[in-house]
């Protein structure tokens, strides 16, 4: 899977785009949209608001690109945007009134394409575990291991302290390896019982 | 440790990505017009729910002042009208609640609503905490009757700040 921070954008294009120049931005989108739709839905799980959330960060991108300085990478910045985004929604009242609907995680519109490198594993036990996790604890572990977001950017961006952070992502690590426990166990006797 | 976050690490990275929508740029291009078109007319509706949210802030926390002064001057409520004042405050909260449960929810919000949404949201929880822990306090009926109070004015600017942007909407 791409990283984010791995995207190079050429120096001429940043600059056409923080100029404002339509071409530039259109490319800028069609090099990071992938990523950053990866990293909305491993944020907030249902596809149509990601979807959304895609589309939102972009248009922040296109109404501040102005304000880009360019003291990071801009595929750097958009992220920042889309982390914004999706926590805003995180925390609004629609997500708590439709987390309900978010309890099976075994969806099959939840799972992902095939990626960009068709040889890489799909980690299915992994993905299912992840799923599980509430909507906040997940967005720490994703952040946290995923993004390389320090404990600091993550309470500061959940308006909350950086041990905040670390307590939840060592629940998270403990929820994971119980669920994918689970899981194992499950197969085994999948594997086991007779025909 | 350091071994097992890098190990979470690469098989959360190593998991497959998701593909961007279809014709995703054209959506964006598309969404910034409408944005555009939507905050020209809805921003004197949003300024004037922030000022009445502001409003209501102050108002809330001048009562807070007032009680406050008050206590401080001796005139210390009786327990047992504190609670019934708690009670009260209760039953407005129960009230506000009911119609915020009512208001239709939204699917997008402008983001200076949403902020400030959010940050009510968050006085909300703030208060929650404090009012479940409000009883192992010594003066545990005044405090509590104070943060009830507290409550019910970032639940009125809440509800405010809500209706605002349904009606805004339409």
């Amino acid at each position: 899977m791409p990283c984010i921070s791995d995207i190079d954008l050429p120096v001429g294009l940043v600059s056409s785009a923080r100029a404002g120049d339509t071409a530039a931005l259109e490319a800028v989108y069609a090099a990071t949209a992938g990523p950053i739709y990866t990293l909305l839905r491993r944020l907030v799980r249902r596809p149509a608001i990601a979807e959304e959330l895609l589309q939102e960060t972009f248009v922040d991108v296109l109404e501040h690109i102005g304000a880009f300085e360019g003291r990071c990478p801009l595929p750097a910045w958009i992220r920042r945007l889309a982390v914004n985004r999706a926590l805003m929604y995180l925390r609004s009242p629609w997500h708590r009134g439709l987390e309900w609907l978010d309890k099976d995680p075994g969806g099959a519109d939840r799972l992902p394409a095939t990626g960009p490198d068709p040889a890489a594993p799909l980690d299915a036990s992994l993905e299912r575990a992840l799923m599980t996790l509430p909507a906040l604890s997940r967005a720490v572990v994703w952040l946290h291991d995923v993004e390389g977001f320090t404990h600091a950017d993550i309470g500061f961006a959940l308006g909350r302290t950086p041990s905040f952070s670390k307590s939840q992502l060592a629940r998270a690590h403990r929820r994971l390896r119980e669920a994918l426990r689970q899981d194992d166990a499950i197969a085994e006797v999948t594997t086991c019982t007779p025909n | 440790m350091h071994a097992e976050l890098n190990d979470w690490s690469e098989r959360l990275a190593a998991l497959g990505a998701f593909e961007a929508p279809a014709g995703g740029w054209r959506a964006v291009v598309a969404a910034r017009a409408s944005r555009e078109a939507r905050l020209d007319r809805r921003w004197p509706i949003a300024i004037a729910a922030v000022l009445l949210a502001v409003t209501a802030g102050i108002a809330a926390w001048l009562q807070s002042a007032q009680r406050t002064l008050s206590e401080d001057a001796g005139q210390t409520v009786p327990a047992a009208a504190a609670a019934a004042v708690a009670a009260d405050m209760r039953a407005e909260n129960e009230r506000l609640e009911l119609i915020l449960a009512r208001l239709p929810e939204r699917q997008a919000m402008r983001g200076s609503t949403a902020f400030t949404v959010a940050e009510l949201e968050d006085r909300l929880a703030l208060l929650d905490d404090r009012l479940s822990r409000v009883a192992l306090e010594p003066n545990a009926p005044e405090r509590s009757e104070q943060l009830w109070r507290e409550r019910v004015g970032v639940l009125h600017s809440l509800v405010q700040v809500r209706y605002a942007d349904v009606v805004g909407s339409y």
